[in-house]
């Protein structure tokens, strides 16, 4: 893993360009504010970089609103915090225009649809059991557990606070093979529209000793549906996000 | 998978009557309540999960069901509260493998085919935060 430095952190360094507006339904002063322009990166999620856009916008709304949690949208589709922001691009925008418009809301929650975000630790807890996750799959948990607490601690401040080299100084250590075994499992998600994701168990290796590839993963996930379009989506300790048509 | 004809079912329409239920409803209540749904039935194979009080968590009475493969943690945590009579303010963490709590959206077949033994899938349940 430590040879691919550079990919890794081209991977980090994905930036969106995000165009914020307000919900035009819920400007309550005179003028509707400015849009809100960020860069914000693929790997985060939109609660550890929009404290800006609330703030922002939260002036022009009706008052007993202020308080109330925030959440995005893009095209009527609620946008889901706890998925990295890259993937939920790519889920939802098929045909690319940039700055990617996101409307914000402050009213009318969809509790169906979205889990509620009320603080950073949300999100953290989150993010840890996610790498917690991945390492019961890659070794079976005994990598995370054997770290210590700033160890999570220096993983998480490197995502939030967007810091490559501190970051990966920790995720180094989950990204490696135990001993002479390469991966358990290989940990993904096939996120499939807006239904739930799919996760199986799939080997790293097939049974003649031979690396899989990504076409053999979509082979064992899918077996009947080799001629379809797929868009597939990496997500593991650190999210790789990638599009590939099958 | 569940082929287990002794595993009562956990439906959709059975959340309320639980939730009016007397405090502790008997072993057999539980079972009509749950296998006597013919309707909702579905093709689909359901999924045995086992639940398994740790710490401060109050013992469930019934500790295997069977739920339809794409339920989702949050729908199992909701109805959890609901059987144990928890406030609404208390909090629940539901957690596999002894090790990481799946977000409330994971859903029970990727859990199962995942991290499943034995035709089940083992849940273990606390009031606090147990496997950080």
């Amino acid at each position: 893993m430590a040879n691919d430095r550079e990919v890794l952190r081209e991977i980090w360094e994905g930036r969106l360009p995000v165009c914020f507006q307000l919900n035009s339904e819920e400007v309550y002063s005179l003028q509707a504010p400015d849009p809100y322009y960020l860069m914000v990166p693929r790997l985060s999620y939109f609660p550890l970089v929009t404290d800006k856009v609330r703030k922002q916008f939260v002036r022009y709304i009706q008052p007993d609103k202020q308080e109330a949690e925030m959440w995005l949208d893009f095209n009527g589709q609620a946008l889901r915090w706890h998925y990295p922001i890259g993937v939920l691009f790519d889920m939802y925008v098929s045909d690319i225009q940039l700055p990617w418009n996101i409307t914000v809301h402050f009213d009318k929650f969809p509790e169906e649809e979205l889990l509620h975000c009320p603080c950073r630790e949300a999100v953290e807890s989150h993010f840890m059991s996610c790498v917690k996750e991945a390492d019961v799959l890659k070794h079976r948990s005994q990598v995370v557990s054997s770290m210590q607490k700033k160890d999570h601690n220096q993983l998480w401040l490197g995502l939030q606070n967007d810091k490559f080299d501190q970051f990966w100084a920790v995720n180094r250590k989950l990204m490696e093979a135990s001993g002479d075994e390469v991966f358990k499992y290989i940990p993904f998600r096939f996120y499939c529209g807006e239904g739930p994701f799919i996760q199986r168990l799939v080997r790293p290796v097939t049974e003649e000793g031979q690396r899989k590839t990504l076409q053999h993963l979509i082979q064992e996930v899918f077996p009947n549906e080799t001629n379809r379009k797929l868009k597939l989506m990496c997500h593991c300790a650190v999210h790789n996000c990638k599009d590939v048509n099958n | 998978m569940s082929g287990n004809q002794d595993t009562p079912k956990l439906d959709n329409t059975d959340v309320p009557e639980t939730g009016n239920d007397g405090g502790e409803p008997s072993s057999e209540s539980q079972q009509t309540d749950f296998t006597g749904v013919e309707g909702t039935k579905s093709d689909k194979q359901k999924i045995d999960i086992l639940l398994k009080a740790t710490g401060n968590a109050p013992i469930m009475k019934k500790k295997k069901w069977a739920v339809d493969p794409d339920r989702k943690i949050g729908w199992i945590i909701e109805f959890m509260k609901k059987y144990l009579k928890l406030d609404r303010s208390e909090q629940l963490f539901l957690y596999v493998n002894q090790s990481f709590a799946p977000a409330p959206d994971h859903i029970v077949k990727n859990l199962y085919e995942c991290y499943g033994s034995d035709g089940k899938l083992v849940l273990h349940y606390c009031k606090s935060q147990a496997w950080g």
